[in-house]
């Protein structure tokens, strides 16, 4: 594989050769504009051996059902809300559901609190539409149209950090699946294999929740934190080395122990009790995602790689550590304090991390 | 003569039951035997019946002892209640084939007897063999447990992995999680021929060979396919030529492949028997499944009776029910919704390469397009339709014992039919049909037939009752026992609270029971039980337990005219316990120790809410005699004297004066200063408003506060503190202020508000579902 120069690859960029193969394989009827098969997607994003002996790495690691059903939900044409807690993949989910489907995943708009209305349907080139007036020529396609046009899926991230208002210029879209362009008496009507993958969270504070009118028109998947230790800890370990190997980071790979100490200190903080379940706990402010753990590490790795010896170390990680917990400087810093001095102090083996803990707090 | 056409099923299975069905049809055969207790035989044509319901179950029980009873349920679904239903409406001999439970029975209690003496607690022991989990309910559960021997993946032996679930082995082979998914997707959703019986047939015998191999098949397993095999024989000998055998899929090999008949027949000679008889009683869904703790259960029982109903398109129809659900329950769910939700399940199906959407693939659907992914509504889903409570019914006609048809016939006068699902039921007992309902419920209470329970019992309200009803099947077991003590509920009733009357030692004991005969209304019990209360009460030198006793009579007493009870009776033992109390009661009352104190100090104020719940004249003079003697009692604990003291002052029998008198003598500094604050304790018990109220007490208490030496006071501190703590915050705000003031002025008092009891009792039902209780 060539080596890339470009920070981050769209899906389809890092996993070519993937879809590639399973597309030559691939016998099974495909619907209209489909890369793939709804079944072979499904093994796309949940990795598995083919006949042909090619291994495809597994995407999204978790309960198989879920990716089953937003899968199935694309095929029916109904579009898609993936919604879950920071950090469940939701991101990472659509855009390999898209790279799979259509092959091409930057179809994407990324919803803020200022994203407009021309952002979902469309803008003007305002230059052109003095010089010549309305016309098709004058006007700028948003993602949405464009994928309209084509028949590709489009992605929208954090749909309910769009107004209430805008986001509401979807439902002629979903429902009847065309783009009215009143200023030139037109319209803009999807090809089969258009699709739209929205991604939402439901625990960051200032959303604009969802109209009823807009929820009908989408089937919802809620993604949830990994069930068990082992599987964040797989999920992790996955990532990190990906990153490690895209940021091109010298260190050695981080060795499972330190994952699973670090995973262990996400879930306990996050469950608000110890994973055998005996003591309490409390739990801080942010979300402690996955992804957050993901970053904690990496965060680890440069620095063991351009100020330490090359091999992670418990000081290392504290740093980060300590960032991604403390989110609010008052109440998680008690929170954080008392964890370390009830739980990590007591635990066989967790000294050095104790130890670079305090130092840098 | 042509081999007999079996069919090994699943026990609970629409697509099982819609194959066998099929086969009958096409084989047309002139005997249908199916896997159950023969022992039932007579009562089997009842199932016929226009009025049978199910689910229903075969009731075996012993009539010398009927806790001893084994239940056969069957649903609509059940392939072997169709083969029954099939023989009987086609005039086709039907026989149930099984090694008899009354050999069983036999059996399993001989096994109790050398095993464990102790006798009928551990028919756990004797059901070992069966897989059962640690019962949930065990008095109960366990009597099912017979039951899941007779399951397909015959669950016969504690040990081999195998023999326990066979159809695992074949499940994961073919890459399923466990044997009932693979199971449901092969057997119960394919509606297709009888090449699916051979294949089972196959299937079975390879796996038995297999566990064979690991381990002989067990010895009651053995016995029963024996006695299937026997009457196999007996009716091929007797000429029929077209046999058809529905039966577990486990025992097909067993019953196709035929040893000699004389080992059959060496294994069942000179087992023991025992008389049994046999009756449908009603069943529900929720004792259909797994969770139960049924062995042969199902996870859906609702679903399955789904997927029998409707035949042609169980998918629409499904999701249609769930729409329909949610918006009795004011959840949006459009038409719309309906048609994308189902695309979605085919769409799955389709994606997982199944012929058509399963529980599994509707319930994601409906979660993903119905719900918008909140998982509180699937709840709902699933109690109301997977689940799908009912409960069936038994025709008139059943064999029942004669209380169970008075039992019935009062049901539906009162009309009160007996319900799967938990219901609230709120009477007005001056309504004469409500009180007869009430009169019906505590009466088998007493007979030990808990189909209600009296909430918030005897509260305030005193025309209101609070029952919370439920009609679990195994209560028809409960009513067979009743049977016992007679053939009418009231008959039964009276009959066993006599007994219990004459058995009963204890003082409490027997005053509940007069409660219970009470509100049960048993005029022909109520003599002898009051009598018994008498002499048991006559001879109790215990006056805590008289005391204890005195509160359930008296609101009997008081609130007997709203129960329309003959009071007069109770009015007497009330009397004489009211007597017995007030002259044991100071020497009941002396020599305690702090605990014991306090125990006391309880039950004086019990006993004297007594006194004014009654208002006699007569008994208020006998007890505040008794009260007067407490309080000059010398040497009596602090605390009584000081709450003796209170009460005379409070009714009235103790004028102020003589109240401050006592008072400084209780609290003159020659004393022990810890008795004098346990005085204290007893005398403002719950309110300092004396305190407020009267200016010679105030001066007392304080000029004993003040003179107190220092080395007393501070371990009479704590003392008084859970004093003054127990009083009302206004009270304590203002005798704060008065001590900062010198406590020269009297001020106004604000007392905390009364409590509106029927006011805040209006409150409750709107509060109760707001909890989701109601």
């Amino acid at each position: 594989m060539r080596m890339s120069t470009l920070l981050r690859e769209h899906a389809e960029q890092q996993f070519a050769e993937e879809l590639r193969v399973l597309a030559e394989t691939d016998r099974r009827p495909r619907p209209p504009n489909w890369h793939l098969s709804p079944q072979v997607v499904t093994v796309y994003l949940l990795g598995g051996a083919l006949d042909n002996g090619f291994v495809v790495t597994p995407k999204y690691m978790g309960n198989r059902r879920l990716m089953e059903i937003a899968v199935a939900t694309l095929a029916t044409d109904r579009a898609l809300l993936l919604l879950g807690v920071p950090g469940t993949a939701k991101t990472w989910v659509s855009e390999h559901l898209a790279a799979a489907i259509s092959g091409d995943s930057t179809a994407l708009v990324q919803g803020t609190a200022g994203t407009g209305e021309d952002a979902i349907r469309y803008g003007w080139n305002y230059a052109r539409l003095l010089a010549e007036g309305p016309s098709l020529a004058a006007l700028v396609p948003s993602p949405v149209m464009r994928a309209m046009q084509t028949g590709r899926i489009a992605r929208i991230e954090e749909l309910t950090r769009i107004p209430s208002d805008v986001q509401d210029a979807l439902i002629t879209v979903l429902s009847e699946k065309t783009l009215p362009i009143p200023e030139l008496d037109t319209e803009v009507q999807a090809l089969k294999g258009f699709n739209l993958i929205a991604t939402a969270n439901d625990r960051d504070r200032g959303v604009n929740e969802l109209s009823s009118a807009l929820k009908r028109r989408f089937n919802t998947v809620v993604l949830p934190t990994p069930d068990t230790l082992e599987e964040e800890v797989e999920i992790v370990r996955q990532r990190v080395a990906a990153l490690g190997r895209a940021l091109e980071l010298p260190a050695e790979p981080p060795a499972l122990e330190e994952i699973r100490r670090l995973v262990t200190i996400f879930r306990e903080l996050r469950a608000g009790v110890t994973l055998d379940g005996k003591a309490k706990l409390k739990s801080p402010s942010g979300a402690l995602s996955v992804a957050e753990a993901i970053s904690v590490l990496n965060n680890g790795l440069a620095l063991a790689a351009h100020f330490g010896d090359g091999r992670l170390q418990a000081g290392d990680l504290a740093s980060s550590l300590i960032g991604a917990v403390i989110k609010d400087p008052v109440q998680d810093a008690i929170v954080w304090r008392e964890y370390l001095e009830t739980i990590v102090k007591e635990r066989d083996g967790w000294k050095d991390l104790y130890r670079a803990c305090r130092e840098v707090s | 003569m042509s081999e007999p056409a079996i069919f090994g099923i699943r026990h609970h299975g629409p697509g099982s039951a819609r194959s066998v069905l099929k086969a009958l049809a096409e084989l047309q055969p002139d005997l249908i035997l199916v896997e159950g207790p023969p022992d039932a035989q007579e009562v089997l044509p009842l199932a016929a019946d226009p009025g049978m319901k199910p689910p229903v179950a075969l009731l075996l029980y012993d009539p010398a002892e009927p806790r001893r009873a084994v239940y056969y349920p069957f649903a609509e679904f059940s392939p072997e209640w169709q083969a029954i239903r099939h023989g009987l409406q086609h005039a086709i001999p039907v026989r149930l084939m099984d090694l008899p439970q009354a050999i069983r029975l036999a059996l399993e209690i001989e096994a109790e007897t050398t095993t464990e003496p102790v006798g009928p607690v551990d028919e756990a022991a004797a059901d070992a063999d069966s897989s059962e989990p640690p019962a949930v309910n065990p008095t109960e559960e366990d009597r099912d447990s017979d039951e899941d021997e007779d399951e397909d993946e015959d669950e016969t032996s504690t040990l081999p992995d195998l023999r326990r679930d066979p159809l695992r082995w074949v499940a994961e082979a073919a890459g399923y999680g466990d044997g009932e998914r693979w199971w449901e997707h092969l057997v119960e959703q394919r509606q297709d021929s009888r090449e699916l019986f051979q294949a089972i047939r196959e299937l079975m015998a390879t796996l038995r060979a297999e566990a064979d191999a690991q381990s002989p098949p067990e010895e009651a397993e053995q016995r029963r396919e024996a006695a299937m095999r026997v009457q196999l024989r007996a009716a091929r000998k007797e000429g029929f030529e077209r046999i058809a055998v529905i039966c577990g899929a486990w025992h097909v090999p067993a019953l196709s492949d035929v040893p000699p008949a004389r080992e059959d027949n060496a294994r069942l000679k000179g087992l023991p028997k025992r008389k049994l008889a046999a009756t449908w009683v009603p069943w529900t869904h929720g004792r259909l499944t797994h969770a139960s703790g049924y062995g042969a259960g199902v996870e859906a029982p609702g679903f399955y009776q789904h997927l029998w109903d409707s035949a042609g398109e169980p998918t629409t129809r499904w999701l249609a029910r769930i729409a329909q659900l949610l918006r009795e329950h004011d959840l949006i769910a459009s038409t719309a919704s309906v048609i994308e939700a189902a695309r979605l399940a085919e769409a799955l199906a389709a994606l997982r390469e199944r012929p058509r959407p399963t529980l599994e693939e509707l319930n994601e659907a409906a979660l993903a397009v119905l719900c918008h992914g909140e998982t509180a509504p699937l709840r709902l889903i699933e109690e109301q339709l997977i689940l799908g409570e009912r409960l069936g019914e038994v025709p008139d006609g059943t064999s029942m014992l004669p209380l169970q048809q008075d039992l019935q016939r009062q049901q539906k006068r009162l009309r009160l039919p007996p319900e799967a699902g938990q219901r609230l039921l709120e009477l007005d007992l001056r309504k004469p049909n409500d009180l007869e309902r009430s009169q019906l419920l505590h009466r088998l209470n007493l007979l030990d037939i808990p189909w209600g329970r009296a909430e918030r019992a005897s509260g305030k309200g005193t025309f209101k009752e609070h029952w919370r009803l439920r009609w679990q099947p195994e209560l028809a077991v409960a009513v067979i026992e009743a049977n016992l003590w007679g053939n009418a509920v009231l008959d039964a009733a009276t009959a066993r609270a006599r007994d219990k009357a004459q058995h009963g030692e204890q003082l409490s004991e027997l005053t509940d029971l007069v409660e219970q005969t009470l509100l049960a209304e048993l005029p022909d019990a109520i003599g002898e039980v009051m009598e018994r209360l008498q002499n048991v009460a006559a001879l109790t030198s215990d006056i805590p337990h008289l005391m204890d006793s005195l509160p359930p009579l008296a609101r009997v007493l008081r609130y007997g005219n709203v129960r329309q009870t003959d009071a007069g009776l109770v009015g007497h033992v009330v009397d004489g316990l009211i007597a017995r109390i007030a002259i044991g009661l100071p020497s009941a009352c002396g020599s305690l120790d702090d605990e014991a104190a306090q125990a006391m100090f309880d039950r004086l104020r019990a006993t004297n809410t007594v006194m004014g719940l009654l208002r006699n004249p007569e008994q208020t003079a006998i007890w505040q005699g008794a009260l007067a003697k407490l309080s000059d009692q010398s040497g009596l604990h602090g605390l009584l004297a000081g709450y003796a003291c209170r009460l005379l002052f409070e009714q009235g029998a103790l004028p102020p004066p003589e109240t401050a008198r006592r008072m400084g003598l209780a609290l003159s500094l020659t004393g022990e200063p810890i008795q004098a604050a346990a005085w204290l304790e007893g005398f403002l018990h719950g309110s300092g408003l004396l305190l407020l109220h009267n200016e010679a007490l105030w001066g007392i208490l304080d000029a004993w506060v003040s003179e107190l030496p220092g080395e007393a006071f501070t371990p009479l501190l704590p003392l008084l503190r859970r004093t003054f703590a127990g009083f009302p915050a206004p009270e304590r705000r203002q005798i704060g202020e008065r001590v900062r003031r010198g406590g020269v002025k009297r001020t106004a008092i604000a007392s905390e508000t009364e409590v509106d009891v029927a006011r805040a009792d209006r409150v409750l039902p709107v509060a109760a579902r707001l909890l989701g209780i109601a």
